[in-house]
């Protein structure tokens, strides 16, 4: 017997209406729960506060240990040091600051660290990120674009992208030294799965995608939500031949952060899988080192 | 591992977590904002739901209504289904016996006291066939649950109700005093709605 035997046939026009209902009660792409709102400036400033207490966790010997590309412990901390500075530098104008590479223009803030007591890598570090919030708060619109590092993001995605990049460092020293990962709260992931989807079109196109395609984006979980997301020339609007990509957020994050990989996620995707690993492999150029 | 183009009940899983219950996967894509995960929910499961409501109510444009409560629902607040206790359809059908019972049983008060004040005011004209169709459907489910009371608490359901009679005059009738038979009465009530709710998740 099949399905149709044991049920009536719906009533013409009640799946419009009910579908109508519903839109009127949540709007599309609205988490339920949705994660308390947060500024981009809070987001990074509790991304710098966990930073900071993980860091004065760390024994003497933890910040010898390796932990990303030819930095250890210390070096990183003093990478980030670098990175706080040049943010100081794009957030006062400075011209010099827009093109230098993310790597190069660390560099020499990372190599001061050798031979320094990491009480004193730390203290400096903490003296800029409380710099780059001096400046935040300095009347600055959000809205207010900033080059740095061959990037030109308004001010909030910035200070969400650095929320972004001391949690993965954050990890990237947990993971090296033996501690338990950390997980960004709701707030602060929301902002991040948000800024991850606004940015994925320009990642696309700077990964050679030209083809129009949309991508319906749905990230599971706290922090998740769901875009539809134009690839290309494509509109930004619900396509009924759009990529499916529905993964969990902090998984997506990870990938975003160039730290996971598509086959290392829970990964559901309905249409072109070609162009779906594509899309994915473009979002993982994202990641900032 | 990357899965390929497959409608959503096929969905070939990621090597862990959520991959192995399609249920599980719908209610994450609900709680994320995904109104398409509600269409599917939706063309998929409102038959059934439209079904039950009908089974209990007997009226399209009611069980039409209780359709769109439960997705309604559904949508507003996604958490409230939770994957581990059982299947989507058994949860939205659940929910719509439940609204529809409600209805049924409010329904029958509702005829209980316009049958006791229509005996102080002036005869109305006879309802119309429909109207007595639905009357007839609403009190026979709710007789069904009032057979299995006890006999002393079904008796002075059934003159305070089927009767018409008032309270007063049911404790008359059943020889009882009348706060004895206002207990039964509450107990009955109490009872019946325990009972009604019991049927509708056996037959979920």
């Amino acid at each position: 017997m099949t399905a149709a035997e044991h049920h009536p046939a719906l009533p013409a026009g009640l799946r419009d209406r009910v579908l109508a209902a519903t839109l009127r009660v949540r709007a599309v792409g609205r988490p339920e729960p949705a994660a308390p709102e947060i500024s981009p400036a809070q987001a990074f400033s509790r991304a710098a506060d966990a930073f900071y207490g993980m860091l004065g966790i760390l024994q003497a010997a933890d910040w010898r240990r390796p932990a990303l590309r030819e930095l250890d412990v210390q070096g990183l901390v003093g990478h980030l040091t670098g990175v706080e500075e040049d943010v100081h530098r794009g957030l006062q104008g400075d011209p010099d600051v827009a093109q230098v590479s993310h790597v190069g223009s660390t560099q020499a803030a990372a190599d001061r660290q050798s031979g320094r007591p990491p009480a004193q890598t730390r203290a400096e570090w903490r003296r800029a990120v409380d710099g780059t919030l001096a400046l935040v708060h300095a009347d600055r619109d959000p809205g207010d674009e900033v080059a740095m590092h061959g990037m030109r993001l308004p001010l909030g995605m910035l200070l969400v992208v650095r929320a972004f990049e001391l949690w993965i460092h954050d990890n990237d020293i947990r993971h090296a030294v033996g501690l338990p990962p950390s997980v960004p709260d709701p707030s602060t992931l929301s902002l991040m799965t948000q800024a991850a989807a606004q940015l994925l079109p320009h990642a696309a196109a700077r990964s050679g995608l030209r083809e129009p395609a949309s991508v319906h984006l749905v990230l599971t979980g706290p922090g998740g939500g769901t875009w539809d997301i134009p690839i290309g020339q494509s509109p930004a609007a619900p396509d009924p031949n759009a990529i499916v990509i529905v993964t969990d957020a902090l998984g997506f994050c990870r990938l975003v952060a160039n730290r996971a990989t598509p086959g290392s996620l829970d990964l559901h995707i309905t249409g072109d899988p070609d162009c779906a690993a594509m899309v994915l492999a473009a979002a993982s150029t994202l990641a900032l080192d | 591992m990357l899965a390929t183009c497959s409608p959503v009940d096929d969905l070939i899983p990621g090597p862990s977590g959520i991959r192995s219950d399609t249920d599980a996967l719908l209610a994450a894509r609900l709680a994320a904002g995904d109104h398409a995960a509600l269409t599917e929910v939706f063309d998929r499961l409102a038959p059934a739901v439209y079904g039950v409501a009908l089974r209990v109510l007997g009226r399209h444009a009611t069980a039409q209504d209780i359709v769109q409560d439960v997705f309604v629902e559904l949508w507003s607040h996604p958490g409230r289904y939770d994957p581990g206790a059982g299947s989507l359809r058994g949860y939205l059908t659940m929910q719509a016996r439940h609204r529809a019972v409600d209805l049924v049983r409010s329904e029958v008060r509702r005829a209980a006291r316009q049958e006791r004040s229509s005996r102080l005011e002036p005869r109305q004209p006879d309802p119309a066939p429909h109207e007595r169709v639905m009357a007839s459907e609403a009190a026979a489910a709710v007789r069904a649950a009032i057979e299995t009371l006890p006999e002393s608490q079904r008796r002075i359901v059934e003159l305070a109700y089927f009767r018409g009679l008032t309270c007063r005059e049911a404790a008359t009738a059943a020889g009882i005093p009348e706060g004895t038979a206002k207990s039964r009465l509450r107990l009955a009530l109490a009872r019946l709605g325990t009972v009604l709710d019991r049927q509708l998740l056996e037959s979920s």
